[in-house]
C-alpha cells in the first residue's frame, strides 16, 4: 500500500465524478423528487409524504402492481435459482458435450432481453405461434397465452427463466469448483451413492452460492421491464403491470414526475436493502 | 471436476440413468436451440411464406428450403436499421474506451493505494454495482435533463462510464500485481501516471477484455435508458429499433426476425470469441 493521497486522488477522481453524477446523484435525487408535485405548467411545490400517503392509501392501481410484482417475484426466482441448479449440477462434470451444453444455455443472456422477448412473442402467438403449434401436434387445445390475464404473467415468467438460468448457472459452476474434491473421495470411501452426495454434500456446501444467486436474481427481477413494455405493456387487464413499468408509465405517459419518482424510491429501498444482504453473503468467506 | 472420486462416481451410473440423463440433456437441448433456430431460419426465408411454415410443424420450420436476404436488406434499406446499429456502435465504443480508462485508474487507487475516506468510496463503488441499472432510470432522466444533455450522444455515453463491478474487477486484478515492481519505478523517478499505464496496465489484459465485453454487453443490450434519454429517430439504439417492430400498428414477422437477428449477431459473435473473458467477469463478481 502506497501512502500518497494526491496521487490517489487523481486516479480515483474521474470515476468518482461519473458515479457522482450519474449513480449517487440520481439516488438522492429520486428521493427529493418524490417529496414534490410538479404541476403541468413545470412548477414544483413540496408536497412532503403525500405522494407515498396517496400511494399506499388510495391508488389501486398501485397496489394492483404491487401484487403482481410479489407474485412475479414468487414465481420466477425459486425457478430460475432451481434451473441454474439443475443445469450447473447436469454440466459440472467432464464429458465431451458438457462445453457444447454450457456455451448453449449460456448463450441467451449474450442476446437482449428486447430481442429475447419479441422472439418469445411470436412463438407465443396464439394464432401462428410455435407453442400452439406444438400443443396441437400433441392433441392439446391451444392456449391464448400472452393475450390471456391469466397466463399472461407466467409467460414473462417462462420467458425471462429461458434467457437467465444460464446466467446463473455459471455462478454455481463456480461454487461447485470451490467444493473441495477430499470430501466426495472420503465420501466414496464410506460408500455413499451418486444421489447421497449430490443430496448431503453437494447442495448443503452451495448453500451460500445459493442465498447469493437467490437474492442477486430476485433483485434483478424486481426491474423487470423490457418484456413487459414490449410484449403486454402491462395487460391483459394490468395482469403484468410491474412496478416498473407502472413507474415508467407514471413519468413518462401520464407524465406525474411525484408518483414516478416515489414508485422508484420505493424500488430503490428495497434494492438497497437486497443490495445489504447481498453484501454480506458475498463478504463473508467459504468454511468448509 | 476430474478427481478419481468423480470418474467412480461416473462409473456407477447405470444404464436407467444414462437414459434419462440422455432425456434430459435432449429436452435442454431442444428448449434452447428451438427458439434459436426458429429466428435464423424465418429471418432468412422468403417473407410470404413464414405463416407457412410455423403449423403443422416440420423440419422445414427450422430449416429454411428458400434462403434470402430481402428481409435484412429491407430493414437496412427501408427502416433505417443501419442508423441504429451505428449509434449502438459509436455509444458501446465510447463507452468502453472511456470507462476502460475510467474505471481501471480508480481500480489501481483502491488496490494499491492508503488514503482517507478509502472505504467510504469503495462502499460506493460496491453499492452501485448492487443496484441495478433500471432502478435508478428515472431519477437518471431527471438528472441528465437537468444537465442539458437528454437526447444526445452524451446522455446515452455518460451514465455508464463510471461502473462499480468494472473498478471492482481492476481492483481485485491490479491487488496481484507486486508492489514491489512499482516501488522500483518509483525508485527509477518514473511518475504513477507513467507507471499505471506503462506497467500496469500491459500486464492487465485479461481484466481489461473483461471489462470491455461487460461494457460492450450493456450497451448492446440496453432497451430501458435509450428508449427514455434519446427519443428522436437521430440517436435510436438497436434495442429501441427492435422494440419499436413490434409497436408498430401490424407486427410484421419478417421485420421482427431479422432486426432481431441482426441485433444478436454483433454480441453472440463477441460472446463466442470472448465466452472465457465474459464468464470471467461475471463468476469474479461473488466470490473469492
Amino acid at each position: 500500500m502506497f501512502r500518497d493521497t494526491k496521487a490517489a486522488l487523481v486516479f480515483i477522481l474521474p470515476a468518482f465524478v461519473f458515479i457522482g453524477l450519474f449513480k449517487i446523484w440520481p439516488i438522492v435525487l429520486s428521493f427529493g423528487e418524490s417529496f414534490t408535485f410538479t404541476s403541468i405548467t413545470g412548477a414544483k411545490t413540496f408536497v412532503g409524504l403525500e405522494n407515498y400517503g396517496y400511494l399506499f392509501t388510495e391508488d389501486p392501481v398501485f397496489w394492483g402492481s404491487v401484487k403482481t410484482t410479489v407474485l412475479y417475484s414468487l414465481m420466477i426466482n425459486p425457478l430460475t435459482v432451481a434451473a441454474a441448479l439443475g443445469l450447473a449440477l447436469l454440466f459440472n462434470r467432464k464429458a465431451r458435450y458438457t462445453g457444447f451444453f454450457r456455451t448453449l444455455s449460456f448463450l441467451p443472456s449474450a442476446i437482449s432481453m428486447s430481442v429475447v422477448a419479441v422472439v418469445w412473442g411470436i412463438i407465443l402467438d396464439p394464432y401462428y405461434g410455435l407453442a400452439n403449434s406444438m400443443l396441437r401436434m400433441v392433441g392439446l387445445a391451444p392456449q391464448p397465452f400472452l393475450t390471456s390475464s391469466t397466463q399472461a404473467l407466467m409467460c414473462l415468467a417462462a420467458i425471462s427463466l429461458w434467457r437467465s438460468a444460464g446466467y446463473w448457472m455459471m455462478f454455481f459452476l463456480a461454487g461447485l469448483q470451490g467444493i473441495p474434491h477430499e470430501i466426495y473421495e472420503a465420501a466414496d470411501i464410506d460408500g455413499a451413492s451418486g444421489l447421497q452426495k449430490t443430496f448431503r454434500i453437494t447442495l448443503p456446501l452451495l448453500t451460500r452460492t445459493t442465498s447469493f444467486v437467490l437474492v442477486a436474481n430476485t433483485a434483478f427481477n424486481f426491474l423487470t421491464f423490457a418484456p413487459v413494455y414490449i410484449l403486454t405493456k402491462g395487460g391483459p387487464r394490468g395482469s403484468t403491470n410491474l412496478l416498473m413499468y407502472e413507474s415508467f408509465k407514471s413519468a413518462f405517459v401520464n407524465l406525474d414526475i411525484g408518483r414516478a419518482t416515489a414508485i422508484s424510491s420505493i424500488l430503490l429501498v428495497i434494492i438497497l436493502l437486497i443490495a445489504v444482504v447481498e453484501l454480506r453473503l458475498t463478504r463473508a468467506s467459504f468454511d468448509y | 471436476m476430474n478427481s478419481a472420486g468423480h470418474k467412480r462416481q461416473n462409473r456407477g451410473v447405470s444404464r436407467l440413468g444414462t437414459v434419462f440423463l440422455l432425456c434430459v440433456l435432449t429436452v435442454v437441448a431442444l428448449v434452447y436451440l428451438i427458439p434459436l433456430c426458429w429466428t435464423v431460419a424465418s429471418a432468412l426465408r422468403p417473407a410470404s411464406s413464414l405463416y407457412e411454415y410455423a403449423n403443422p410443424l416440420t423440419w422445414r420450420t427450422f430449416v429454411p428450403d428458400r434462403v434470402t436476404l430481402a428481409n435484412l436488406q429491407n430493414i437496412f434499406v427501408n427502416l433505417g436499421f443501419g442508423r441504429a446499429l451505428a449509434n449502438s456502435f459509436i455509444v458501446a465504443v465510447a463507452s468502453i474506451v472511456l470507462g476502460v480508462a475510467v474505471n481501471s485508474m480508480a481500480g489501481f487507487a483502491l488496490a494499491k493505494f492508503q488514503f482517507p475516506g478509502k472505504g467510504l468510496l469503495f462502499f460506493m463503488v460496491l453499492i452501485t454495482f448492487m443496484v441495478p441499472f433500471e432502478a435508478i432510470v428515472i431519477p437518471l432522466y431527471l438528472v441528465v435533463s437537468r444537465l442539458g444533455i437528454i437526447n444526445s450522444y452524451y446522455a446515452l455515453i455518460l451514465p455508464a462510464v463510471g461502473n462499480g463491478l468494472a473498478i471492482f474487477l481492476f481492483k481485485q486484478f491490479f491487488e496481484e500485481v507486486p508492489s514491489e515492481l512499482l516501488e522500483a519505478a518509483r525508485v527509477d523517478g518514473a511518475s504513477w501516471m507513467r507507471i499505471f499505464w506503462g506497467i500496469v496496465m500491459p500486464l492487465s489484459m485479461p481484466v481489461v477484455v473483461s471489462v470491455v465485453v461487460m461494457l460492450f454487453m450493456f450497451q448492446w443490450n440496453a432497451l430501458f435508458w435509450p428508449l427514455v434519454a434519446a427519443h428522436s429517430s437521430q440517436y435510436q439504439m438497436v434495442q429501441v429499433a427492435v422494440a419499436t417492430h413490434v409497436t408498430a400498428e401490424e407486427a410484421h414477422w419478417a421485420n421482427l426476425f431479422s432486426s432481431a437477428l441482426a441485433a444478436s449477431l454483433p454480441p453472440m459473435l463477441l460472446f463466442l470469441f470472448l465466452q472465457k473473458y465474459y464468464v470471467r467477469g461475471i463468476s469474479n463478481t461473488g466470490f473469492k
